[in-house]
């Protein structure tokens, strides 16, 4: 089979704009900055599960990682020396330094995490089967909305909770198709980042429902009793309340699996 | 195939200026109809949008610098008589190599991309190197842990090596048969000249040399990811998911509605596994094998950086024939009736 060397291809420097090379030295310490700002101030949990041990030392690698190059490139921008790229690495183009300042554009948003609006389509209220999970050894009253959906999963027959306490918090959520004392108590669960995210909740029968704010998170005591909630839903656990209290969004938003 | 040969052009022609602002302009005006007939007001609607695009982005960001520098390392270290001593004589036994050099390199399906780009600048033959894009992102010990930990060593586990394993591998195997790098890939992706090859570089020149090198990398293929997850965030935003599920049951349709999925939500493959498994119930067997087989190799990101590597017939192959090749290996499992 014919193999080509390409290693060591003509060195020619390729002069790139000056000003081209402050951008990117601009850009990549930019980027890593917002990186370690995002960090310290513990906003990546917006974004992305920082539960996840690799996930939270990947983004700290990211930091210096991204320094180090741009510093470089700064240093090189400053004091230029003969460099040696070689010919085929093609050109920096504006366009691409343009784009890629697009995350510090948008960072510049005052940072959310997903909330009730995010909500595109449903909530979903069907058990959940995941295998490793343990909610079993968890006490009821410490079970989140992940934890109960996946005690549903491992139980199959949820009848057998009822007259179980609830402690739970979440926001609130309606769909059309929802009476007026109903609501949804959800969260986002998220594995890696929101592109992963999607909504769960627990149905909710309530009197004081209608003046519960729509987004709004609350907190939530009460029982569970087996009902219908919608026309057309199977059978699944409702949670009567005792209590339901306006409360602050907690320090981490999403519910991580 | 041939045709591409003449076309290539070294800088924007006139031609490409006007597709792609045409495209541009088009996607421009989908979401401000999108937008217009959202219920949701224009701040949450932005609000969302840059939750979701930088969510995906600092997520894919490590392995995109991580691909950058491995680049630039073998840009700096690795020479041709390496490439050479590695690879099997044999360019088909060598196309199936390919598709296990993740292992030696563990990247994802965003690190993938640029470590691939290098290679093929080293002379890599573009079928070896198209087996490597599109099995690496799951074929290496990172993932693998993590399909374990959410399957255990079951049937998921070994559909989800087996069909990653052959449709790479087919894939790789069908580009073999085309022996001219330049009508598949972009000038700046292969060299036409045979060089010389010179003595290794010292460590410190060399890690300089990598600096410089992957700094300009992360600008080249970090244009096209950043693309591809404003793109990716646009859908997600829009495209509700759940709409997506409804009206997937059905042996074939619910293995067609989770490679959508896979490619619209571009979930880095290092955690996909944990992702699928709120689906285990409710899908079929053999659309989740594909979700897990499909979306590594390809996905909204992962396409983006591909045309920034191939040309743009090759990457319609690229996505089109794993496209293909998952969907019948989901529906031929959920013909046969494997259940985990």
């Amino acid at each position: 089979m014919e193999i080509r060397d390409y290693t060591q291809q003509a060195n020619i420097g390729i002069k790139q704009n000056s000003w081209q090379n402050w951008l990117k030295s601009l850009v990549l310490l930019g980027t890593g900055l917002y990186m370690l700002v995002l960090l310290l101030t513990g906003n990546i949990g917006h974004y992305v599960n920082v539960a996840n041990p690799s996930i939270q030392w990947l983004s700290w690698l990211v930091v210096p990682l991204l320094l180090s190059l741009g510093g470089w490139s700064l240093w090189r921008t400053v004091k230029p020396a003969p460099t040696t790229i070689p010919a085929n690495q093609s050109r920096l183009t504006t366009t691409a330094l343009v784009i890629c300042t697009l995350p510090l554009i948008l960072g510049l948003l005052p940072s959310r995490p997903l909330g009730a609006d995010a909500v595109n389509g449903g909530v979903n209220i069907a058990p959940l089967g995941l295998t490793s999970a343990s909610s079993g050894d968890i006490a009821p009253e410490d079970r989140t909305v992940l934890d109960w959906l996946r005690e549903f999963g491992r139980l199959g027959d949820p009848t057998v909770l009822n007259g179980e306490t609830v402690d739970v918090i979440g926001f609130v959520y309606r769909e059309l198709d929802m009476a007026d004392d109903q609501f949804m108590v959800a969260r986002f669960t998220m594995s890696c980042c929101v592109a992963d995210a999607y909504a769960i909740g627990l149905p909710v029968i309530y009197d004081g429902a209608p003046d519960l704010a729509e987004g709004g998170w609350v907190h939530i005591q009460g029982t569970l009793q087996v009902g219908t909630f919608r026309p057309g839903d199977d059978p699944l656990p409702i949670i009567l309340p005792t209590l339901v209290e306006p409360t602050e969004e907690p320090d981490t938003a999403y519910l991580y699996s | 195939m041939t045709s591409f040969a003449s076309s290539k052009t070294s800088g924007p022609s006139f031609g490409r200026i006007f597709i792609t602002s045409a495209v541009v302009i088009a996607v421009v005006a989908l979401v401000l109809l999108l937008a217009l007939n959202d219920p949701r007001s224009p701040e949450t609607l932005l609000s969302i949008f840059a939750t979701r695009f930088l969510g995906i982005l600092i997520e894919a960001l490590p392995f995109l610098v991580l691909g950058t520098l491995v680049s630039g390392l073998i840009e700096a270290f690795i020479r041709q008589e390496d490439v050479l001593r590695l690879l099997p004589k044999n360019r088909y036994l060598a196309t199936i190599g390919g598709a296990f050099m993740g292992l030696i390199f563990p990247v994802c399906e965003c690190g993938v991309v640029p470590v691939a780009r290098r290679l093929f600048t080293k002379g890599l033959p573009v079928s070896v190197g198209v087996a490597f894009l599109l099995a690496a992102p799951f074929m290496n010990p990172i993932v693998f842990a993590s399909t374990y930990i959410a399957f255990g060593f079951g049937p998921i586990f070994i559909m989800r090596f087996v069909v990653t394993a052959v449709v790479a591998i087919s894939v790789g195997l069908l580009f073999a048969l085309n022996r001219q790098p330049e009508t598949l890939l972009q000038p700046s992706s292969w060299q036409k000249e045979v060089l010389h090859t010179g003595p290794r570089r010292g460590l410190r020149e060399g890690l300089q040399y990598t600096l410089a090198i992957a700094s300009n990398e992360f600008f080249e293929m970090g244009r096209y990811l950043y693309v591809g997850c404003l793109l990716a965030a646009t859908m997600q935003t829009f495209v509700p998911q759940e709409a997506l599920l409804a009206i997937g049951n059905g042996p074939v349709l619910s293995v067609l509605v989770m490679q959508l999925l896979a490619f619209i939500l571009s979930i880095c493959s290092t955690v996909d596994s944990f992702f699928v498994l709120a689906f285990v119930n409710t899908f079929t067997t053999g659309s989740v094998v594909s979700f897990l087989s499909f979306g590594p190799m390809v996905d909204i990101k992962s396409t983006m950086m591909f045309t920034g590597v191939f040309r743009r017939r090759t990457v319609l192959y690229l996505v089109l024939l794993p496209f293909v090749m998952n969907l019948f290996a989901g529906v031929l499992i959920n013909a046969l009736g494997i259940t985990f």
